[in-house]
Order: structure tokens, then sequence, then C-alpha cells
């Protein structure tokens, strides 16, 4: 009898579990459409440049902080420790790591090292949240 | 009236050491190009921005720059705005640059590209 009992208690919460999971998958869908991914993308030439210069451990972590003439700078720092709530995404063997809450400003960008005469440096590029910038691509302002 | 050539007692740019060795590696296999040429656009949120080109020949108003072996040019727009500017080159694992400390401007954005005097 308690084997009786316990399996149709056992099938009701997994059933309604599932149906949950599928009703927010089919919320999310047309979320997801058109929004951008969560994700930053790396160049090539950034790929290649991070292969040079980072050690074993070392990732590239973007931050966003207030500040610069249009409202917002991108940070670029050298680490080594990943933090529980940040984001990592790798490429060619290199990664890069973006807290959470800076991925919310650069989520869909591209980030590239850019080789010109007068400097080299890594920059965001095509950043979808991003309205207008300077000019050196340091500082943005966010789209409303 | 015959042309006086006014002398400069300055250099009107100087290069410190890592810029020296900087532009003597880019000019290193480009027989080409006799040296750098520096200007100054109209560009940036504060201003005006500086430029660096590669070039072939010296132009008439071109002021010419000449330390330890290596040829930097300023073009005739830029002559005032760097007049005793010190040209530094600044490598760190995240970012190579040119550095222009330039003691006539006012301001700077905060990138440090664009300026105004």
């Amino acid at each position: 009898q308690p084997v009786l009992l316990r399996c149709p208690q056992r099938s009701q919460p997994l059933y309604t579990d599932f149906s949950r999971l599928s009703s927010t998958t089919a919320e999310e869908e047309p979320a997801e459409s058109s929004p951008v991914e969560e994700k930053v993308y790396l160049s090539a030439s950034c790929v290649k440049r991070l292969g040079e210069i980072m050690g074993k451990g070392e990732y590239l972590r973007i931050q966003v902080e207030g500040g610069g003439c249009s409202g917002f700078q991108y940070k670029f720092i050298v680490d080594s420790t990943r933090n529980e709530d940040d984001r990592m995404f790798e490429q060619g063997g290199v990664g890069i790591i973006v807290d959470q809450d800076s991925l919310e400003f650069v989520k869909g960008s591209t980030l590239d090292y850019t080789q010109e005469l007068i400097r080299s440096s890594f920059q965001m590029l095509k950043n979808p949240q991003a309205d207008h910038g300077c000019s050196c691509g340091t500082s943005f302002s966010v789209k409303l | 009236v015959s042309k006086r050539k006014i002398l400069a007692t300055r250099a009107a740019l100087t290069l410190t050491p890592p810029a020296v060795n900087r532009i003597r590696t880019l000019l290193e296999n480009k027989p080409e190009y006799i040296g750098l040429k520096v200007g100054v656009r109209t560009r940036g949120c504060n201003g005006m921005t500086y430029t660096l080109d590669f070039t072939k020949q010296k132009d008439q108003a071109d002021e010419e720059v000449l330390q330890d072996g290596v040829r930097v040019f300023i073009e005739k727009k830029a002559q005032l705005t760097l007049l005793g500017t010190e040209m530094d080159f600044v490598e760190s694992k995240l970012s190579s640059e040119f550095v222009f400390n330039n003691p006539n401007i006012k301001g700077t954005c905060g990138c440090g590209e664009s300026f105004n005097i």
C-alpha cells in the first residue's frame, strides 16, 4: 500500500515541474529572438594578442564602470581569479571574464585588439547597448 | 629684404628613449619612409586629437626634429600646438601607445586621446 501511494506522489511533482519548465521556455522564446545573446565575441586579432600576452590561468577581465566623458567606460584588467558571478567566454584557447553586472552593458559586443601606428589597445566594438561613444572608444553612453 | 630665418632655440618636440626605440623599430624595415609625421586633427569629445603617420618626404612647412637618429616631422598646423611637448611611448600588457605630454593643453578627455588648448 505505501508503495502504491508513493508512486503517484512522486509522479505528480515531476509532472508539474516539467510543465513549469516547458512554460518558461515558451515564454522566453519570443523574447530571445530580438535581443542580443548574453555573450561577448572575440575578434581574431584579439584571440591572437591574448594568446601572446596571457600566462596560464590568466584572463582578461572586462569591467564597466561609471565615468568617462559619455557616462560609462570600459576597463580591462588581467585577472587570474574567477568570482561566483563571473561569466567566462573562451575562444581559440584564450578566455575573458565578465561579471554579470558588466555583461548587461557589453553583451553582444566584440572585443578587438586594434593596432594603429599611434596606439595598440583592446577595444569594445559594435556594442548594441552603446548609443554614442567617445572617439577613443573607452567611454560610451547607454541606449535608453 | 633678406629672408631671415628665425631659429628655434629649443626643439619643438622632445622624444623619450622609449619613443626613440619604438620609432626606430617601426622604421626598421621600411627604407621608403624617412620618418614619422605628427599632426593634430579636430576630433574627439575634447576638441583635438593627435595623428601619427609614416612620411616619405619632408614638406616645406614641416618642422623637423632629429633626435638620436630618428626623424619626426611636425605638420605646420600642429607646430604651435605641440611646442614643448614630450613624446613618450608607454607599453603595458594590454596596450601600447604614444603619449604626448603637452604643456599647452588645458584639458583632456578621460582616455587622454582628445584634448583642448
